[in-house]
């Protein structure tokens, strides 16, 4: 770094500090008292939704088809079997997974480039991925990723054009504090995708499909179900 | 258009750059379409939500509590942040923020730089002396790409080229992108933009970008955004630039709670926007491997420290308060004279520029509060804006020319007639006498000369009755007895 800049940098941090200090005076609290501020803010939102979990995947299931997303149901030990009438239905033959989907998930008949460390470029040139997820979120229709070994690095569930997304019955939940309640240590890194990418920045008419997946497929396990 | 038209410093006043929007019936029916659509959308969800007011309440106590413990939480997040990787630089000012962002791109030899959409560098103005610096800034949210391309300016915070209909998105990309056959179609010209983008998306390894979020307790950023071009830019580059206010600290992760469930909504009238992304420093293997955050004062702590205007920085950036105000529905973003439109633009310009930039600004409202109403986190904008209207009758008063001002002198004027009730009532004698040649039958002026036709210009006035309310009360009294 430019050394005058950076002499310039830290005289900066000391003088907005400075201001900060002396505009907060009568109102900044020491570390405790501030803590108690905390935690007295009110907090009278709905936290818990009141759905039983029936109507609770429903729910989640017409908010992604309102956003265009497609979403079949199975079972558990009928995953692989779904896993691949999806793959096969797409049209497509050369997918991308993250290093640690499960064996059995990658159907034989396709083209798998597991991701360890894979360029860009390459990335690129797949036509689609394959991933679990960490949560969803039935109130407004959003999955969320906290990139692990089997939701993989981010830029694999970008660059595809097509994602098929593994979501587990149990994993979700109906309101969005729900999602901070049973996360809370945060990931390092967190995705929360409600439908596929999209734009009305043309007269406000929503166009699907910008930059990101242009096609959003989920599979819902009902692993709350014994078969 | 040149773009001193959103340079406070150099933008002429509300009053004269608003009749060119006036006459331009193209513009005024673009903004009113968007305005209108974004209104119904945000209604209709609003009102699914039964607890939108405890939403509203959290949030606004939480931006509150944030602010009134800046330091603290601003001190937690610069640790955290670099613990996890990241490195934390601060801006006093605009000069400041722009000298480190281009010696950190001349570290990584950066001769282009691709970028998010962010408002605090179109406040710093950073495009233009980063193009001069000669670095090439590829815009990649849609509606910024019609703008950098057409060269036109930002009228919106949120959707910034909603003054932009679809035939002239048409023409601004087949002249630029050289595509003959391009039709009108909004899908067929976001596919054009794709197209463009992909190419720079995958090539160019440095990315700029804002944030909406910081989390002091993980030193972690969040970006709210719909293309996907945001996720472009914060995953693929090498090296990752975060611009942003020093305002924009939440203290913890779950906070957000309550966040996302109002900005969506506020905002573009979605229960959820399609991508929200949060990272943490840098996590080896995923995303760029190195990054900067300038946080940036430019007269935010001067906000700060004036308790009644302290809340406007509460703002979260949603543009609801646009989308409602008749006053921009009319007059679309471009008269603010700032790349802040709208209410809380007529708020935050003239605290964050020198108040003689912008002094008219405060005065393009009517008052009427909906923006307050809609407001996510509950800044009373009206209040603020009465308060900057008193600083700058503040500012005029001390001036030497309100001794010969025709508003003056005509306040003066008014103070001796009120305070004595025999002139008041000579005066409205001599009034009624005077205005009956211009009443018409009906009891409306219709033309007033000199002066007073500034107001006959735009309304017509009301004749003066032919018995005053004084005049009433005695011939009553007589009566009764």
């Amino acid at each position: 770094m430019n050394a005058a800049i950076d002499a310039r940098q830290r005289e900066s941090r000391q003088r907005i500090f400075d201001r900060i200090g002396t505009a907060t005076r009568s109102v900044a609290k020491a570390l405790e008292q501030r803590a108690e501020a905390y935690a007295a803010l009110p907090r009278t939102y709905v936290r818990k939704g009141q759905k039983n979990t029936e109507s609770k995947l429903e729910l989640l299931v017409e908010r992604l088809r309102e956003y265009d997303a497609e979403v079949v149901e199975c079972t558990e030990i009928g995953l692989s079997t779904a896993i691949a009438a999806q793959l096969a239905a797409s049209g497509k033959r050369v997918f991308v997974a993250p290093a640690g989907l499960p064996n059995e998930w990658l159907a034989s008949g396709f083209v798998w480039k597991l991701d360890r460390g894979l360029a860009s470029a390459e990335i690129e040139l797949v036509e689609g991925v394959v991933t679990a997820s960490s949560c969803a979120i039935a109130d407004s229709g959003t999955i969320v990723l906290h990139h692990s070994a089997t939701e993989g690095r981010r830029v694999i569930t970008l660059l595809p054009d097509w994602h098929l997304c593994i979501l587990r019955a149990s994993q979700v939940v109906e309101t969005l504090p729900e999602y901070f309640d049973r996360f809370g240590k945060q990931p390092a890194l967190v995705t929360w995708i409600s439908g596929p990418s999209a734009t009305a920045d043309i007269e406000m008419t929503r166009i699907k499909g910008v930059h990101g997946p242009r096609f959003l497929h989920v599979i819902l396990v009902r692993d709350d179900v014994r078969v | 258009m040149s773009s001193a038209i959103l340079d406070p410093k150099l933008a002429p006043t509300f009053r004269e750059a608003v009749l060119p929007v006036l006459r331009n019936p193209m513009l005024r029916k673009n903004v009113a379409h968007a305005t209108q659509v974004i209104q119904n959308k945000r209604a209709k969800l609003v009102a699914e939500k039964t607890d939108w007011q405890e939403l509203r309440g959290a949030a606004s106590a939480i931006r509150t509590h944030v602010l009134e413990n800046l330091g603290a939480y601003l001190e937690q997040f610069e640790e955290r942040c670099t613990a996890a990787g990241g490195v934390v630089h601060w801006a006093a000012d605009a000069d400041e923020a722009r000298a480190i962002i281009l010696d950190l791109l001349r570290q990584e030899n950066a001769t282009e730089a691709i970028k998010i959409k962010t408002m605090t560098s179109a406040e710093i103005q950073l495009n233009p002396f980063l193009e001069a610096a000669g670095v090439t800034v590829h815009e990649t949210d849609l509606a910024e790409i019609i703008l950098q391309l057409g060269k036109e300016e930002p009228s919106h915070i949120v959707v910034p080229a909603l003054h932009i209909n679809r035939s002239q998105v048409r023409e601004i990309f087949s002249r630029t992108m050289h595509l003959k056959d391009l039709s009108d179609d909004p899908k067929e010209l976001t596919g054009a933009a794709r197209h463009y983008l992909r190419e720079k998306f995958l090539r160019v390894p440095t990315a700029i970008s804002g944030a909406n979020f910081l989390i002091a307790e993980t030193g972690s950023v969040a970006v709210v955004e719909s293309e996907g071009n945001g996720r472009m830019c914060l995953t693929l580059p090498e090296t990752m630039i975060t611009i942003v206010g020093i305002e924009k600290v939440l203290p913890r992760f779950q906070d957000l709670e309550v966040m996302l469930q109002v900005l969506a909504r506020s905002a573009t009238g979605e229960r959820m926007n399609p991508y929200t992304s949060l990272w943490t420093g840098v996590t080896p293997g995923d995303g760029p491997q190195r990054f900067h955050v300038v946080l940036l004062d430019n007269e935010r702590t001067s906000i700060l420290a004036r308790p009644k205007e302290r809340q406007t920085l509460k703002c979260i950036r949603c543009a609801a308060c646009m989308n409602h105000c008749p006053v921009y529905r009319q007059t679309g973003g471009h008269a603010y004279g700032s790349c802040y439109p709208g209410p809380i633009g007529a708020i935050l310009t003239p605290q964050l520029m020198l108040m003689h930039h912008a002094e008219s600004l405060p005065f393009a409202s009517s008052l009427c509060g909906a923006c307050f109403e809609v407001c996510p986190v509950k800044i009373d904008i009206p209040a603020v804006l009465l308060d900057l209207r008193a600083d700058v009758v503040n500012i005029e008063r001390k001036q030497a020319k309100r001794a010969f001002d025709l508003m003056y002198i005509g306040l003066r004027v008014a103070n001796t007639l009120f305070a004595r009730p025999w002139i008041f009532h000579a005066t409205q004698w001599f009034g009624r006498i005077g205005l009956s040649v211009f009443t018409g039958k009906d009891g409306w002026i219709k033309w007033l000369p000199s002066l007073g036709g500034r107001w006959t210009e735009n309304r017509d006035l009301r004749g003066l009755p032919e018995q005053t309310f004084h005049d009433w009360w005695a011939a009553r009294a007589k009566e009764a007895k």
